[in-house]
């Protein structure tokens, strides 16, 4: 039957088989199939940001892939953020102690998005930090302190090193 | 000898990091889609097509049929067993607009729910509502409030002649002499768009039958938890503690999800009749159409001023499209009313009349979204005010200077019969302009920009009445008196102190600033202080979070518990330690002699008092468990000053904010980390108001906004870093506190309006249509004709 | 928001996705980068009872770059444009435009095939392609063809294909060394949807220009090339002061030619306005440019 498939999903590191209807969206798999309910849905056709992942290594809008495209294929989200041991990565951290975050709804896509342009350029201005986040919308933050966590992180060594893991 | 661990550091005033965030960046926060209960269905709801249309006939047939379809409710069923939203009394009332849950015999607006639709899964309700046949029989629909109330406007509530569902003249002080003698009368009509909160979470609900103890539990993305549960209660007509409310984590609220709608109590009731747990989540598309909308104002302002450029008097006739029905709970009371009401902002002003009306339109209902009605009047008469000043050469700094309430004058009660005291308008506005340097930049902008673009400065002055108490209604003619906000202090065997209240948060970490407050007061460690805000059946009683009132409400009644509770520890301390309680205080988390002589730990004291109470006095040992109400009686005013410099590009139309300065008076700091992320938060907002949000409707009462690529919000391109000041002086209440939560959003749409503005007026043009969209820019320029 | 049912198929040769789209004729759509047809699913906007996901025919990622073309396979996805030193290099109009498509998480997926197929009117991949006279190579069951760009292009959302077919390759001509180019938009914020937008290439010998070439998107029916305008600049010395007349001709002849849409975010007037607005930019950017690269 082509309304069911079969597939085989690496996600923060740990694999998954699961059986899945094919019009079920990535982002529903992530939270209704595997728990994964740190990505969130903002607006289900591509524009909000909130449902940012990383899909082989490259951010994606998990509303708009459907779960059966992710056979296959390596996803890491804001749950695969911590290191082994549990501790949180370093923007996460910069982004607590920078109230970098106030509902917390937009947090999951900016963290992805951030981590993705800091692994792209290390040491971007703050016209770059907003050029890259201008496809995630916070409606609470003005995006200030979004925008200085993300220099402050650019600032620290050992950001790099855990962007490099989260690839 | 010094002991470190008895030095205090005061909690508020300091950026606290929130405990309360930590899951959420960690993607371990729980939104209400988050949760999942065995056996829990899905909802989905069929909305009308039509924006006014008599409903013939419903057709579910092949809907029941899809397999993993449960049920399809109709209004038809519903009707009877339920109460409808009546709308809620108001002193201004026009007619009474009644709201069924599911549309019986017609529908109102586009989008209004007409079925719900229980499956297994959201898919298969969705593909069951495609295979719902409705026959409407279209009626012509009254999408322009000025239209609405003519006579031969169609009718969209039997019982509201005009349409009206609010409509209020008032006047204060002799308004007419004032404008016969005035030296220069300034008149404009402005129009401000509709817009929506668009919290990045939209609405949803998961209502469960017996899931704990009580009959029905609904978990509801809110701000009001005691209020859902009361008006649950109410309309299901089942005792009050039989219902549990819970708020999970809340992706933005900002008024929006304070209002009641039909969609929840649906669900609720689907629950109690399937035994089972339902869940519904509002998608966007749905939420364009579902949630309440707001502004959407015409106003027509006057100015009567002297040759000095004092305002003697202001008139003001102002429509607004509130939707097809007066929303539960505000009623459609809200904008009409506060536009009109709160127009005279933080200037002196000794005479005003108003004409205001809520016409009913066929639109989705008009609701709070953050500062209501205030934007839109702040900005307006900023807009005036410049045209006043621009009238008698008077700088907008200037003219402004001149009728801001001064601190000499207050206490003083404006013309809205508003007391204004204790707040800092003239020294907000002088911070604003020495640090933005704004004679440097009037001379940059006379001397013209290099790249072509057209520079324009705004100036808003705002008043924001915050933490209002019972002696002010939420809204002027509301019978609704908010002001019983609980706060309960329990300190726990292990000394741990609990504060819990029914305030839930947003993302402004109201509980943060509660745990701050006291630590203060008690001298507990912020480590031993944990909450509970967000569940009726562990909080306390109160009305919930809006208004900008938690840091008042809930501050205040943690100091008034909290000094009960200190007085409860120290007599105990005193027993055991056998000294006088005078040479008692708490330190750390540690109660101790002044000069540290004894001391003791208050988990051991708590252990002590609660395990071996034989040992100490019955009468000296009530307990730890206080609970207090506070109530400031009267609003405690906030203030600001906000200057916006624009660069309009004349070719495009294009605005960009190239720079921001804001000087607030928001009381005594609580979290200042928190509070400025409120603030800029705000002033987002407003930009957004004032450049790019918008939904607009044809004239058959179709939205033409669907997504959000038609509604825009600001990105982080479309803000500039904000620059802000603070120009702080206490309030009145209780710890000196005042609310933030809604003032930069008028400082916002005022200062960029008026910057705007600015530029326009330098090179012959106007503008007071909002927002500023290219097109209207280059209207205003007259690059394009007006008559499009 | 969730799409309706659809039978999904994700074969590894082409042959099978083109005998799968040749059945399921109108009722098929192919699914490459998904950013435009994923969000008409879940709005339901499209219910096709076919979805033919291309994503795992590896022969249709090609990005080549010839002495005379550059190869664009159907699963060349914008961001690989963009990291490509011979694209931003050798093409600079066509890395230009696509820095403007949307945000970075679009542009990993989204496919510039399927911008062209897509034909959006506010979309910058068909103007480019019009701009720069390149090809379409359309694949189908009965076999493959080719289409001049203008040809692909036939209205509001609409092209040429016949049921059952998709296009499988773009080709861009290698634009001159002595050809500078421009890409402009006018959109409310980065990465919406450009209200309207210009491309332009002008092919320049000693100060006059040889072939000149301007399209004009977001005026609703797809990308208008302005051949009137392009005339008014063919063989017309474009000299520092003299270009001002010839480009105000050219800009006059687009003013006049388009005739777009009205719709929610701009009104017909309006977006006349901007075509010509932009199509001034863009060719006073163009011809301030040094030669083939991006100044």
């Amino acid at each position: 039957m082509a309304r069911e498939q079969r597939i085989c999903v690496t996600v923060n590191g740990k694999v998954y088989e699961r059986t899945v209807p094919v019009r079920l969206s990535l982002a529903d798999f992530l939270r209704e199939h595997l728990h994964l309910t740190g990505t969130h849905l903002g607006c289900e056709h591509g524009v909000c940001g909130a449902c940012t992942i990383s899909l082989n290594g490259r951010s994606a809008r998990s509303c708009l892939t459907l779960a059966v495209q992710a056979d296959g294929a390596n996803v890491i989200t804001i749950e695969g953020l911590r290191a082994d041991d549990g501790t949180r990565h370093p923007l996460q951290q910069i982004f607590l102690e920078n109230f970098a975050l106030q509902c917390g709804y937009c947090t999951p896509g900016m963290l992805i998005t951030a981590i993705e342009l800091l692994a792209d350029n290390p040491n971007p201005t703050e016209r770059e930090v907003r050029e890259a986040l201008s496809g995630n919308i916070c409606r609470c933050s003005g995006y200030q302190a979004i925008i200085d966590a993300v220099l402050i992180a650019a600032r620290q060594a050992g950001v790099a090193h855990a962007n490099a893991q989260v690839r | 000898m010094s002991d470190a661990r008895f030095v205090n550091l005061k909690a508020v005033g300091s950026s606290v990091i929130p405990d309360e965030a930590v899951p959420l960046v960690e993607g371990d926060g729980r939104f209400l889609n988050d949760i999942k209960l065995p056996g829990m269905y899905q909802v989905a709801f069929l909305r009308s097509q039509h924006a006014h249309a008599r409903l013939n006939s419903i057709d579910a047939g092949k809907a029941r049929q899809l397999p993993g379809v449960i049920k399809v409710l109709t209004g038809k069923e519903l009707f009877g067993k339920v109460d409808p939203f009546r709308s809620m009394p108001n002193r201004f009332s026009g007619g009474e607009s009644i709201q069924h849950w599911l549309a019986v015999d017609k529908v109102r607006f586009c989008g209004e729910a007409i079925c719900a639709v229980v499956a297994e899964d959201r898919a298969t309700a969705e593909d069951a509502c495609n295979l719902i046949e409705v026959e409407y029989d279209p009626l012509p629909a009254v999408t322009d409030p000025r239209l609405g109330e003519q006579d031969d406007a169609p009718l969209i509530h039997d019982a509201c002649k005009n349409n009206y569902l609010i409509k209020r003249e008032y006047q204060r002080g002799d308004v007419d002499a004032a404008f016969r003698n005035a030296h220069v009368v300034v008149k404009r009509k402005f129009r401000i768009g509709r817009k929506q909160a668009l919290c990045l979470e939209s609405r949803g609900c998961v209502a469960g039958y017996r899931e704990s103890t009580f009959t029905l539990t609904v978990w509801i993305s809110h701000q009001l938890p005691y209020v859902v549960r009361h008006y649950l209660a109410e309309h299901l007509r089942m005792p009050e503690t039989d219902v549990r409310v819970i708020v999970p984590h809340t992706g933005g609220g900002f008024g929006q999800k304070a209002s009641i709608y039909p969609e929840e109590f649906v669900c609720a009731w689907l629950a109690l009749q399937l035994r089972r747990p339902v869940k519904w989540v509002e998608d966007r598309l749905e939420n364009m159409v579902a949630s309440t909308h707001a502004r959407d104002q015409y106003i027509e302002l006057q100015i009567a001023a002297d040759k000095n450029g004092r305002i003697l008097a202001i008139s003001s006739d102002i429509w607004v499209d509130v939707g097809a029905y007066s929303i539960y709970l505000w009623s459609a009371g809200m904008e009409p009313l506060q536009t009109a009401g709160l127009m005279p902002g933080p200037y002196k002003i000794e005479a005003m009349r108003y004409r205001t009306r809520g016409v009913a339109t066929n639109k989705t209902p008009v609701g709070p979204y953050r500062a209501v009605g205030r934007p839109s009047a702040s900005a307006s008469l900023e807009l005036l005010i410049d045209e006043l000043g621009r009238r008698l050469n008077l700088d907008p700094v200037e003219i402004r200077q001149r009728n801001l309430i001064p601190l000499e004058a207050m206490p003083y009660r404006n013309a809205n019969n508003l007391v204004h005291d204790n707040v800092n308008y003239l020294p907000c506005l002088k911070l604003a302009v020495a640090k933005a340097g704004y004679e440097r930049l009037r001379k940059e902008q006379h001397e013209g920009s290099p790249n072509g673009k057209f520079r324009g400065i705004g100036i808003a002055c705002y008043a924001e009445l915050t933490g209002l108490g019972t002696s002010t209604a939420v809204g002027p003619g509301t019978l609704l008196q908010p002001g019983r906000d609980a706060v309960t202090l329990r300190l726990e065997t292990t000394g741990v102190l609990t504060i819990a209240a029914a305030l839930p948060s947003q993302g402004q970490r109201i509980m943060t600033a509660m745990r701050q407050v006291a630590s203060d007061e008690l001298g507990i460690r912020l480590e031993d202080i944990t909450s509970i805000s967000n569940d009726t059946a562990t909080a306390p009683y109160g009305f919930g979070t809006f208004a900008s009132r938690t840091a008042v409400f809930g501050s205040g009644a943690t100091i008034k518990a909290a000094r009960e509770l200190r007085q409860r520890i120290l007599v105990i301390g005193a027993f055991l330690l056998q000294v006088p309680i005078e040479e008692l205080t708490i330190t750390n988390s540690v109660v101790h002699t002044v000069d540290r002589s004894k001391s003791i730990a208050l988990k051991d004291l708590t252990e002590k008092s609660y395990f071996s109470a034989k040992s100490i006095p019955q009468e000296i040992n009530p307990g730890f468990e206080v609970t207090a109400f506070y109530d400031p009686k009267f609003g405690s005013f906030a203030g600001g000053a906000h200057i916006a410099v624009v660069d309009v590009d004349p070719k495009t139309g294009q605005v960009e904010v190239v720079r921001y300065v804001a000087a607030e008076d928001v009381g005594t700091l609580i979290n200042p980390a928190v509070v400025e992320g409120q603030i800029i938060g705000g002033i987002a907002q407003g930009i957004g108001e004032a450049l790019l949000e918008e939904l607009v409707y044809d004239d058959a009462g179709q939205p033409r906004t669907m997504t959000l690529a038609d509604y825009l919000v600001p990105s982080a391109l479309e803000i500039p870093r904000i620059e802000l000041h603070h120009a702080n002086v206490p309030s009145a209440a209780l710890g000196g506190f005042k609310g933030c939560g809604e003032g930069s959003i008028i400082g916002a749409l005022g200062s960029v309006a008026c910057a705007v503005a600015d530029a326009l007026s330098r090179h012959g043009g106007d503008i007071h249509d909002f927002p500023a969209t290219p097109e209207r820019v280059l209207k205003g320029l007259g690059v394009l004709a007006s008559t499009q | 928001m969730k799409p309706a049912w659809f039978d999904y198929y994700a074969p590894r040769a082409l042959s099978e996705a083109l005998h799968i789209l040749g059945d399921a004729g109108q009722d098929g759509r192919v699914l490459a980068g998904g950013q435009s047809l994923m969000p008409m699913l879940n709005l339901r906007i499209l219910s096709p009872a076919v979805v033919v996901d291309i994503n795992r025919i590896e022969p249709l990622n090609e990005l080549r770059a010839d002495k005379d073309c550059l190869t664009v396979g159907a699963l060349v996805r914008h961001a690989d444009l963009l990291r490509s030193a011979d694209v931003c290099r050798d093409w600079p109009l066509l890395a230009e435009a696509t820095r403007q498509v949307a945000h970075m998480a679009i542009r990993n997926r989204g496919t510039v095939c399927g911008s062209v197929s897509h034909n959006d009117p506010a979309a910058e991949h068909p103007s480019v392609l019009v701009t720069m006279g390149g090809t379409v190579v359309v694949a189908g069951r009965q076999g493959r063809r080719e289409l001049a760009a203008e040809e692909f292009f036939t209205g509001t959302l609409s092209n040429a294909l016949e049921p059952g077919e998709m296009v499988v390759q773009l080709r861009y001509p290698r634009p001159s060394a002595r050809t500078r180019s421009a890409f402009v938009e006018f959109a409310r914020r980065l990465g919406d949807f450009a209200m309207a937008g210009a491309a332009a290439t002008l092919t320049m010998r000693d100060g006059t220009c040889e072939h000149a070439r301007l399209t004009i998107l977001g005026m609703g029916q797809g990308p208008f090339r302005a051949h009137a305008a392009e005339q008014r600049l063919t063989g017309r010395r474009l000299g520092p002061k003299e270009c001002k007349d010839g480009f105000a001709e050219a800009v006059a002849k687009v003013t006049a030619d388009v005739d777009p849409a009205d719709d929610v975010h701009a009104s017909s007037s309006y977006r006349r306005h901007l075509a010509g607005v932009l199509a001034l930019r863009a060719l006073e950017t163009a011809l301030g440019r040094t030669g083939g690269k991006v100044g």
